[in-house]
């Protein structure tokens, strides 16, 4: 092969390899770009009522990544998606009346599209850090009647952590623990004695605690009406368990409570 | 003049009747006249013809049109002697001398202490007429009485007593007394002498002589001389005419008031309107004023505020060099209650409309919504219920279950979700018990819901569209149309264009649904464009006894998460909408009254609609008023049913002080059921002296009209010196009829002079003397 041909068929590789990672970026900023209401023709994302909306936040953990470096990679706020968002909201298919989409909804906190989703979901939250506009903008949107269920973080350093955060939020707002009357508990499943809810690692360890979080903490952040606006599930992970819940090794008994509580959530959220 | 020309006055021949004296028959008298001026009119023509043969050709001096006009002269003349032959006269009843009482009725309220433009205020002129020989010309023919009239008619001995400190004008009231008073006198005439302020009906109800005291006159053939005094419009006022606001509210609602005033001597000049609940000002409206003496009508708006009985005082603010400053404040009670309307809410489906039009309401404490979820095919969240049990079977399938709530919101609920039973119970929840309907857009809501369709298609203020795919998770834009922003119950800020404007820019709607065209007497409030197209929606519509609407649209909620923290707009809009829905749906016992501010006079008729538990008419009820009045006023009434409507209980009470009243009206079933039907609750007030200070401009066209209507002249101060004279030809009393001959009147022999003279002096121009 003469030195030319061989320099073209470089060429032509590189070329189809830049165009391929185009295309790679490319899609990835359609989905960013793709926030909103949903689109009529797609079939996965229908307009809809209620959007699965998952939380991405920029983390305090640079290696996990952020909005700017491997968005599509690895990253805290994304532990179980899709996954565990597709299988909730077939649960939520099935056992509710709710018009909801299929697929889940990324939300971020750069944006006022935010705005148009009032019940949104966020995991490892231990490990995120807001500017003082997206602080500002949760707590505007916590404030004017959003909704925020928080989940998968364990233990004390954890909490430590989420509430760096949280009180970058809403610096003054108390934090409770739920007892098992609580409204939140009751408006679809009455769930009125809970366990820990465990990890897939449960299925490996036989543990339902991660670190030193021994026990399940039922939490809330309540409005000045007393109404809840971000319930927070410590000490346990509620995500694995819809993710693995079509696993024969997850125990039934974590995958079918933390689907009702779930759901009892999402119906708060949209009746409160 | 009149006099010199025709002997007698001009109620002579107004109030007399002509007669011929001779005996002879009028027709003969007709037939004279014709044959005498035929006859003329023969001999003039045979007379012009031998003429025109006799000159044969020479120029005729005597034209035929200056014929015509001798025959015309020479026939009057013919006709007036052949009339004084038959001796005509005028037959009039005349007041004995001596026999006949005149009551001369002076007004002494304190519109009479007005200076007008000579400063001297209007008593002083009134007496000053009495005195300066009206008086003394009345007593020497008749008897006098003196009366002072305000509020009702007293005698007085003197006119040194009458001094101008009532606080009311009742002419009706004051005439009506005057006949009963004097029934068995002979009263010949009424000599009223006023400005004309008759405010028995209180501050802007109008004023007219009441049919009542027209009557008595007449029936005693009664005249009423009126003698005005006082200018008819003020150089420089602004006056409150009148205050038009609901009687009752729920607490913090927006209420709606219409003040109505009128300026001399401002025009273009720029005030300000003020509404206070006591010291504090709940609303402040700027207006410019219009043309002198024309009626200006202002819209203002404000929150009903806390619960309690109220009395607002709505002013406009005194202006430099105002005549008159007690006019520019009227008080009205408005009766605010904190009884929360509970308002069912039925949704299909857990929607983001159901979340935050809740927490809209949770900050009303006016609504309760109590609502019924279908989170799931075989559950139903039950949220603000008072009981477990309330709901507990889903949607109600009786009617006093369902008759409690004052309000229904029917969301993205398909119309077969309700049995034929249920879906007659709601359209008699409007059309019978009077209570509202709002339905929703959404998934499952009105065509998509298959409304149309059902028995209660023709309930929605709409004619929904075909098929069942109006429905669009789509953004849609929204404006007012021009009811809507005249309207109160989209108000979300005070100015109207301001608040055009705000909708104008509120964040786009999540979704909507076409609702079709609205029927007609349906009121659209709102339009939105969605798909480019342009479709109501709000739209409104009275049904019944109530009242339905359509908010097409599940996605309103986006205001409140698009709009800045803190933004009122989007709870605003539920709270006023849905106090709307239930403001006018009535309670099983509603009270009403005659009036709601007694002027001068306590007297009120309480009247109370009472309903069973199914809203039926309650003909058997026992009902109750307790009324509490100022400075320790108690008292508990008895109301009676009607015989003519089943339901309705009456009672009248007189309220002896002035002051603010409440009435608390209880209705307790008897018969089987026993137990309280329910209660209502009013408030009234007496305001003594104030209605004086409005109109006090002299009312010249209601005296002139009472004069006309009994058969008396109107007067003024510089006409009055001959009404003693004029006075006397009246049928009241004791009278006789008099016969008055015409024949000797000067205006006769000056036609008997004229007639013939006109004759010559004409022939001599025409030169055929």
């Amino acid at each position: 092969m003469k030195l030319s041909r061989l320099a073209f068929v470089f060429a032509t590789a590189g070329l189809c390899c830049g165009a391929l990672l185009c295309a790679v970026r490319l899609h990835a900023f359609q989905r960013v770009g793709d926030f909103g209401f949903g689109n009529a023709e797609s079939s996965t994302n229908v307009k809809s009522e209620f959007y699965w909306s998952r939380l991405a936040y920029t983390s305090s953990m640079q290696s996990y990544g952020s909005y700017g470096g491997g968005y599509w990679g690895r990253t805290s706020w994304s532990r179980d998606y899709p996954k565990a968002d597709r299988q909730f909201l077939v649960a939520m298919h099935r056992l509710t009346r709710i018009d909801g989409r299929p697929t889940e909804q990324v939300v971020r906190l750069d944006s006022d599209d935010i705005f148009n989703y009032p019940w949104i979901y966020a995991v490892q939250v231990q490990t995120w850090s807001f500017t003082d506009d997206e602080a500002k903008r949760l707590r505007e949107y916590l404030l004017k009647g959003g909704f925020l269920m928080v989940d998968d973080f364990h233990g004390t350093k954890d909490w430590e952590n989420f509430m760096l955060g949280m009180r970058q939020v809403l610096p003054d707002r108390p934090i409770e623990d739920l007892q098992d009357n609580d409204e939140i508990f009751h408006t679809l499943y009455d769930v009125d004695s809970k366990m820990q809810i465990p990890g897939e690692h449960y299925i490996r360890t036989n543990r339902t605690y991660e670190k030193d979080g021994y026990q399940p903490k039922w939490r809330a952040i309540r409005d000045s009406d007393g109404r809840i606006m971000v319930a927070i599930c410590h000490n346990m992970h509620l995500g694995d368990a819809w993710e693995w819940a079509d696993d024969p090794n997850y125990p039934e008994q974590f995958a079918s409570m933390a689907f009702r509580v779930g759901l009892d959530y999402i119906l708060y959220g949209m009746t409160h | 003049m009149f006099s010199l020309l025709f002997k007698y006055s001009l109620p002579v021949f107004t109030k007399g009747h002509f007669v011929f004296l001779s005996g002879w028959p009028a027709w003969l008298l007709v037939v004279l006249i014709v044959l005498s001026v035929a006859g003329l009119a023969v001999l003039i023509q045979y007379r012009l013809k031998r003429a025109a043969v006799e000159t044969q050709g020479d120029a005729v001096r005597l034209s035929t049109r200056r014929a015509w006009v001798l025959w015309a002269l020479q026939g009057a003349l013919v006709a007036l002697l052949l009339v004084l032959v038959w001796q005509p006269a005028m037959s009039v009843a005349e007041l004995s001398s001596q026999q006949n009482i005149i009551a001369v009725v002076v007004d002494n309220s304190k519109s009479m202490a007005t200076p007008d433009a000579d400063g001297k205020p209007r008593e002083t002129a009134a007496l000053n007429t009495l005195q300066s020989g009206v008086l003394d010309g009345l007593n020497k023919r008749f008897r006098t009485r003196l009366y002072t009239l305000n509020g009702g008619l007293n005698k007085v001995e003197s006119l040194s007593m009458v001094t101008p400190a009532a606080a009311a004008t009742h002419i009706s009231d004051g005439l009506q007394q005057l006949t009963e008073q004097t029934s068995d006198l002979p009263v010949g005439a009424v000599v009223l002498l006023t400005d004309g302020s008759e405010n028995s009906g209180g501050v802007g109800s109008g004023s007219s002589i009441g049919l009542a005291a027209l009557q008595a006159l007449r029936s005693r053939r009664m005249p009423v001389h009126t003698v005005a005094f006082g200018s008819s419009e003020a150089s420089h006022d602004v006056e409150l005419e009148d205050v038009s606001v609901a009687a009752s509210a729920v607490a913090n609602a927006r209420l709606a008031a219409t003040v109505s005033l009128q300026q001399h001597g401002y025009t273009n000049t720029h005030a300000t309107i003020t509404v206070r609940d006591g010291d504090k000002a709940i609303a402040v409206h700027d207006v410019t004023l219009g043309a002198p003496g024309v009626i200006q009508t202002e819209p203002l708006f404000f929150s009903a505020g806390a619960a309690g009985a109220k009395t607002l005082r709505f002013s406009v603010e005194t202006l430099p060099g105002e005549e008159n400053r007690d006019n520019n404040a009227l008080t009205r009670p408005v009766l605010v209650s904190d009884g929360k309307r509970r308002i069912l809410y039925v949704e299909g489906e857990p929607r983001w409309q159901f979340r935050f039009l809740r927490r809209a309401e949770e900050e009303d404490p006016s609504v309760q919504i109590v609502s019924m979820l279908r989170t799931s095919e075989n559950k139903i969240y039950r949220q603000g219920i008072n009981s477990p049990d309330e709901l507990a079977d889903g949607f109600p399938v009786k009617a006093e279950d369902l008759f409690q709530y004052s309000g229904i919101i029917i969301g993205s609920v398909d119309a077969s979700y309700f049995t034929p039973l249920q879906q007659e119970l709601l359209r008699e929840y409007v059309d019978r018990r009077g209570g509202g309907i709002l339905f929703l857009g959404g998934r499952a809501s009105l065509s998509d819901g298959a409304w149309g369709a059902s028995s209660l298609g023709d309930l929605l203020p709409t004619f929904l569209p075909a098929g069942r795919n109006n429905f669009h998770r789509d953004p849609a834009t929204v404006s007012l149309t021009q009811q809507g922003i005249d309207s109160p119950t989209v108000r979300l800020l005070e100015d109207p264009q301001k608040n055009a404007e705000r909708w104008r820019k509120l964040a786009y709607l999540a979704d909507y649904e076409d609702p079709g065209t609205p029927r007609p007497g349906a009121t659209v409030l709102a339009e939105m464009t969605g798909g480019r197209k342009r479709m109501p929606l709000l739209i409104t519509e009275n049904y019944g006894s109530g009242r339905t609407a359509i908010l097409a649209s599940g996605g309103t909620w986006r205001w409140q998460m698009l709009e800045k923290l803190g933004d009122p707009s989007h709870n605003l809009f539920w709270q006023q909408l849905l106090r709307w829905l239930v403001a006018d749906t009535p309670g099983p016992v509603t009270v009403s009254a005659s009036a709601r501010t007694l002027s001068d006079q306590g007297h009120i008729d309480l009247s109370a609609q009472v309903h069973d538990r199914q809203f039926h008419a309650a003909p058997d009820a026992h009902v109750s008023a307790h009324i509490i009045g100022p400075a320790g006023v108690n008292a508990v009434l008895e109301m009676m049913p009607s015989q003519e409507t089943p339901g309705l209980y009456t009672a009248a009470y007189t309220a002896e002080k002035p002051g603010s009243y409440l009435a608390e009206i209880t209705a307790d079933a008897a018969g089987s059921k026993p137990g309280k039907l329910g209660e209502d609750v009013l408030t009234f007030q007496r305001e003594d002296g104030v209605a004086e200070n409005f109109h006090r401009e002299a009312n010249r066209t209601l005296l002139d009209q009472l004069a006309r209507d009994t058969g008396g002249q109107a007067w003024t101060a510089a006409t009055a010196k001959n009404l003693p004279r004029d006075i006397s030809y009246s049928e009241a009393g004791i009278s006789v009829r008099s016969v008055k001959e015409l024949w000797n009147m000067p205006i006769v022999f000056l036609l008997l002079l004229s007639l013939p003279a006109a004759e010559w002096l004409l022939r001599r121009k025409w030169g055929i003397v």
